[in-house]
């Protein structure tokens, strides 16, 4: 006989079940998708065995190639093999150092397009490519469909390059259930594995971004104090140091680009030999007329790449002055990132703080590790208790007179973080005015990166300096950034998702979408419905029992009212009708927001009271 | 509501509120329940940073105790004079990293005094006017500092 199962009052009515949650840790060179499995987290395999799935796609056929197979084509054939993709995502042309790069780059309608046999393609549809590879991995090796994922940035990834990323994923299907800082879930990785407790530094070093965190760990609480980094800093720089440096001890001039990735390729497997060696010979024919004969040892390494290495440690010195704190306050160095193997990082970074290194887990893999026990945590698989409080690593601001930056929210503000602003306006009548958002530390809008602009239309024609206009801007728990503007005296709202500049469109990204699929009309239509029926009949139950617990938070009439639209929304989610549910659920919505608002309090009031028996022991 | 808190018993409550409604927990839960718990959090966050920033802990608590939010005193001639001095000895000395620490360590001294002092006018004296012109003097002190370390980080990142 089947059990009758009764769900907890408030908790959901449906039967407890395992929902495919993965971390995924989209890098530079190398990604990795990870999940708990009973119990367990461990990396998913990408066949062969491996861990690692490189970063490389090919697109020279019609079906694109990810990962090793295309790394192998990318000597062969470098036009259209596209590896180290994060470096452009959410970047325009102008701010990218080509040199890195032996592509046909474009700008293609304010982002960059990268020209191969199969067309155009941008940084969003290349990400996505290596996600989609990364979801089959995880569908067919665990045979179920992946609810959702949470996918790791870099710390100081800014606005633009967290919603390209979070675009990517849309695109290849996948439902993105937080967007965290690389740092932080190497944290979770470290502190759920070992229970620490007390001020941790997570410094990451990568392929190609740097970020250095500092944590706050304490039963269960990740509480980021301050961040740091450098978005264009990783192994690759060291790589291209030792090219420059072979290029130069052999008096070569690249021209050719198949020369260069070659002469590229070598320069990182002579890093990686000199992870564990004093020095090393290097003997090796490039091509008839090239052959390389020298020797390069370890502390000559260290002094070619001094430079970047200083900057990593500045940087570090920068978020500790951010978090107030000093080096005797340190409790643990967690050391992420491949480039962290590297004994001048090492050295360099034990001698600062003057303390040994956390290195146990493997450094390629603890921010997916870390990303998947979150994922886990926020798909509701387990009740851990866990919370992760992270910070916006730059300023945001607006362009004031005289292009200068009046800072808005400020660096290491604790997510999710919102401030009003008012604005009037400086003529008679004006009815517009143009906000230009910007994200940086420097005082001039050109000193700092430009994330969007936006207009704000109809403002009440009035005299100069009377409109009084409230713009807020409210950066999410995902740290994406929205602004909505309000005209106080008329209460004109307009509510503007603030897209980069140079970002894609949304009807963009819908149209990516919709050809990915390739769908029929009446599928399109169906799926819309099914859709809408979802959301209506969630939202009914979620109401029910919020009025089954807290129906005292309501006066009669409100109670009367919510009921009246409850009946109705359910008959209607027994038709067809997709425009009348959708119309009925939005009403549902709006009626509850205040009842909904109420029950947060109180369960506030009931957790604080609770704790206090305990003295606030947590 | 004083001055001086337990700083402590406010990270306490704070992280116990966060545990709560933190967007984290509502991840699979319906828009409305999304939406509100976006704007409590926020709000908590702003209360959190407002309470543990004695700065701004000192201006809300005077903001409520005098009524308004304006703020006409002025800076008495005598830290006019001061403050001119700090300012033209800071541009001696911007490339000068050990003089910028040093002038660091003497400026932080200034900010606790004013500190200990705000503490008294507020909790003891309950004496708002006065505790809004410490509250002048010591945020021109924190914005000094602040561009002390801006000029710290510059010459480092050099």
């Amino acid at each position: 006989m089947a059990l009758l199962q009764i769900s907890e009052p408030g908790k959901s009515t449906m039967p407890h079940e395992h929902r495919l949650a993965v971390g995924i840790d989209l890098g530079t060179t190398n990604s990795l998708i990870a999940s708990v499995v009973s119990g367990e987290v461990s990396i998913l395999e990408q066949g062969n065995e491996e861990h690692l799935l490189p970063s490389v796609v090919h697109y020279s056929s019609s079906n694109p190639i990810v990962g090793s197979e295309a790394k192998n084509l990318q000597i062969e054939d470098p036009k259209n093999t596209i590896s180290s993709v994060k470096r452009l995502i959410g970047k325009n042309l102008s701010d990218i150092d080509t040199k890195f790069y032996s592509l046909d780059l474009k700008d293609d309608d304010g982002v960059i397009g990268i020209q191969t046999d199969q067309g155009i393609k941008n940084p969003i549809e290349v990400s996505s490519d290596i996600l989609k590879k990364l979801k089959e991995t995880a569908e067919e090796s665990l045979g179920n469909e992946l609810y959702g994922a949470v996918i790791t940035v870099p710390a100081y990834f800014d606005d633009a390059q967290r919603q390209a990323t979070k675009d990517s994923a849309k695109l290849a299907g996948i439902n993105v259930l937080r967007l965290i800082n690389e740092p932080t879930a190497a944290a979770v990785a470290y502190g759920l594995d070992q229970n620490k407790e007390g001020n941790f530094v997570i410094f990451d070093l990568g392929g190609g971004t740097f970020d250095v965190s500092i944590l706050n760990l304490s039963k269960g609480i990740f509480e980021v104090q301050a961040t740091h980094g450098d978005a264009n800093l990783g192994g690759d720089d060291y790589d291209q140091v030792v090219f420059e440096w072979l290029c130069k001890s052999n008096k070569i001039n690249v021209a050719d680009s198949k020369i260069k990735q070659k002469l590229f390729a070598l320069s990182r497997e002579i890093k990686e030999a000199l992870t564990n060696k004093d020095s090393i010979k290097i003997n090796e024919a490039i091509d008839e007329k090239i052959n390389i004969q020298c020797e390069l040892s370890q502390q000559e390494f260290e002094k070619i790449t001094k430079e970047l290495t200083k900057k990593t440690i500045s940087s570090t010195l920068h978020a500790l002055r951010d978090a107030e704190l000093s080096v005797s306050q340190i409790q643990g160095v967690v050391m992420v990132g491949g480039s962290t193997r590297m004994p001048c990082i090492q050295n360099a970074v034990k001698e600062f703080f003057k303390q040994p290194l956390l290195n146990n887990l493997n450094p390629d893999e603890v921010v997916a590790l870390g990303a998947a026990q979150q994922a886990n945590i926020l798909a509701g698989n387990t009740n851990d208790n866990l919370l992760l409080l992270d910070v916006i690593p730059l300023s945001l601001g607006i362009e004031t007179m005289g292009e200068i930056v009046e800072r808005i929210i400020p660096r290491n503000s604790t997510l999710p973080v919102s401030l009003g602003q008012e604005f009037t306006t400086y003529k008679d009548g004006q009815t517009a005015m143009i906000i230009h958002v910007v994200q940086g530390e420097r005082d001039l809008v050109k000193d700092c990166r430009s994330l969007a602009k936006f207009t704000l239309k109809g403002i009440p024609p009035l005299v100069a300096g009377a409109a009084k206009i409230l713009v807020t801007f409210q950066v999410d728990a995902d740290g994406l950034l929205s602004v909505s503007a309000k005209e106080q005296s008329t209460g004109i709202q307009s509510k503007i998702e603030v897209k980069p500049s140079y970002g894609l469109s949304d009807e963009k990204i819908k149209k990516m979408l919709e050809d990915s699929f390739n769908l029929a009309n009446e599928d399109k239509e169906s799926r819309a419905l099914s859709e809408v029926k979802i959301e209506g009949s969630q939202l009914l139950e979620m109401i029910k029992n919020a009025i089954n617990e807290d129906s005292d938070l309501l006066k009669e009439k409100e109670l009367n009212l919510l009921q009246e639209t409850l009946g109705k929304l359910k008959k209607s989610l027994e038709s067809s009708d997709r425009n009348h549910i959708e119309e009925l659920t939005k009403q549902l919505n709006e009626n509850s927001q205040s009842f909904a608002a109420k029950r947060m309090d109180r369960s506030i009031h009931k957790a604080l009271t609770g704790k206090s028996i305990n003295s606030l022991e947590l | 509501m004083q001055f001086n808190i337990d700083l402590n018993r406010l990270q306490k409550s704070y992280r116990i509120i966060q545990a709560e409604i933190h967007p984290d927990k509502f991840v699979s839960a319906s828009q409305i329940e999304k939406n509100q718990s976006l704007i409590k959090s926020t709000e908590v966050n702003d209360a959190y940073q407002t309470l543990k920033n004695p700065i701004k802990r000192a201006r809300y608590l005077i903001k409520i105790n005098l009524n308004s939010e304006e703020n006409n005193s002025t800076l008495p001639p005598s830290f006019l004079m001061q403050q001119m001095e700090w300012e033209e000895h800071l541009e001696s000395i911007l490339e000068q990293k050990s003089e910028l620490e040093k002038f660091r360590l003497l400026i932080d001294g200034e900010y606790k005094k004013n500190l200990s002092s705000l503490e008294r006018v507020c909790d003891k004296d309950k004496n708002w006017d006065g505790a809004l012109g410490i509250l002048n003097e010591i945020q021109f002190i924190d914005k000094l500092n602040d561009k002390i370390i801006q000029q710290i980080n510059l010459i480092e990142t050099k």
